[in-house]
């Protein structure tokens, strides 16, 4: 009983499948399709609520409407800064975005929490027990330079100034918590 | 015209006339040129209303700068709605104006249209003294609403009174449409309408 009943379920599943292929490939087509100009989206962005749209098409649309920038299928606030672009496998060939409009705003990387930075914190429980006394010194002239003792700080102007900045920032934290520690 | 324009009404009238409202005949979109600027848009008039049975044709518009703004719509067939003159055809409805977004399509627009035929919205009107029947006299609203409907959209609606006082100005020589107006106007109260007539 059991045998014959999952042969036929699984016989008419396969007709199905092989009934309307073509309708399954357009209906895959068209969800990567803009949903301004409706064809396959070109140099594709997503915005937060989460809508497909080519950035040439996207960008006119906000520029039509620099009063009111919303979303052209659901409404919901939008703007230029928050759209993600989408690299897809085969978009690799760059061709040259501002043809028509500005380029497309690039994807934000931000680098995975970094274990490196806080060795004994919360995720090896036994370095509290290591050792109060050592672990902030030893972290904070590991992890953070000080002043300009960098080998390449006289190359990366821009860069350096914020570098410092930061790591004077992290100083005073690192500070701050040695010094909660001493007082706990 | 723009190509961005041009080949979405091509695409659009694809999808619209592959749509199951097209198979339900509640819309339907033609070509009126072949350069897909101009369309001509037909809505059935939405069962429950005064416009059930009727049949409404607009005239649809696609400007160079389409999809970023809306197509330009107005009924060709005569209608009487308070948000549609009943003069011009000319329609107040927030999505052919600031409320267009990019990703409404022909089939969206017709169907709001279709919407707005069952749903009016008398305190954002395009005719006033459509809107002000509307809400002083709903009955007499209803009843002109359907009498237009058959005069004008092929509805079956008949009211032999209402006929017969279009027929007397139109024995003084008044052209049938302009006599509907007049009477529609004054809830059709005859002597005030001949009166506004030959003033
Ligand atoms: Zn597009
Ligand atoms: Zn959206």
């Amino acid at each position: 009983m059991v045998d014959v009943g999952s042969a036929s379920a699984s016989s008419s599943g396969s007709n199905q499948n092989n009934s309307n292929p073509g309708e399954e490939d357009k209906k895959d087509e068209r969800m990567f399709e803009c949903n301004i100009c409706l064809d396959t989206a070109k140099d594709a962005v997503v915005s937060m609520c989460g809508h497909l749209f080519c950035w040439p098409c996207l960008h006119q649309w906000l520029e039509t409407r620099p009063a009111r920038q919303m979303c052209p299928v659901c409404k919901a606030a939008i703007s230029k800064e928050k759209v993600i672009p989408l690299y897809g496998r085969g978009s690799s060939k760059q061709e040259d975005p501002r043809n028509k409009a500005p380029p497309r705003p690039a994807g934000q990387r931000s680098e995975p929490e970094a274990n490196t930075h806080f060795p004994g914190l919360g995720f090896h429980g036994s370095f509290m027990s290591f050792g109060i006394g050592a672990f902030p010194f030893g972290f904070i002239t590991s992890s953070f330079h000080f002043g300009d003792n960098r080998p390449f700080a006289a190359t990366h102007d821009t860069q350096s100034a914020e570098e410092q900045f930061l790591s004077k920032v992290f100083l005073w934290v690192a500070l701050a918590f040695l010094i909660w520690l001493l007082l706990a | 015209m723009a190509n961005i324009a041009a080949q979405r009404i091509k695409r659009e009238f694809k999808e619209v006339i592959k749509s199951e409202e097209v198979a339900k005949c509640a819309i339907k979109v033609e070509l009126v040129s072949d350069s897909y600027t101009e369309l001509k848009g037909e809505i059935a008039g939405p069962p429950d209303t005064p416009y059930e049975g009727g049949n409404f044709v607009l005239e649809i518009k696609v400007p160079e700068t389409y999809p970023f703004n809306p197509p330009k719509v107005r009924f060709l067939t005569k209608i009487w709605h308070p948000n549609i003159s009943s003069v011009t055809g000319a329609i107040c409805l927030d999505i052919l104006k600031d409320q267009w977004a990019a990703a409404m399509t022909l089939r969206t627009v017709l169907l709001s249209l279709q919407a707005l035929l069952s749903a009016a919205e008398p305190d954002d009107p395009q005719d006033a003294v459509v809107a002000k029947q509307y809400k002083d006299a709903p009955d007499m609203f209803r009843l002109t609403a359907r009498y237009w409907t058959a005069a004008y959209a092929g509805g079956p609606y008949s009211n032999p009174d209402f006929d017969s006082k279009i027929r007397r100005l139109t024995d003084m020589g008044i052209e049938s449409h302009d006599a509907r107006v007049a009477l529609s106007s004054f809830n059709w109260d005859l002597e005030r309408a001949t009166e506004q007539l030959f003033s």
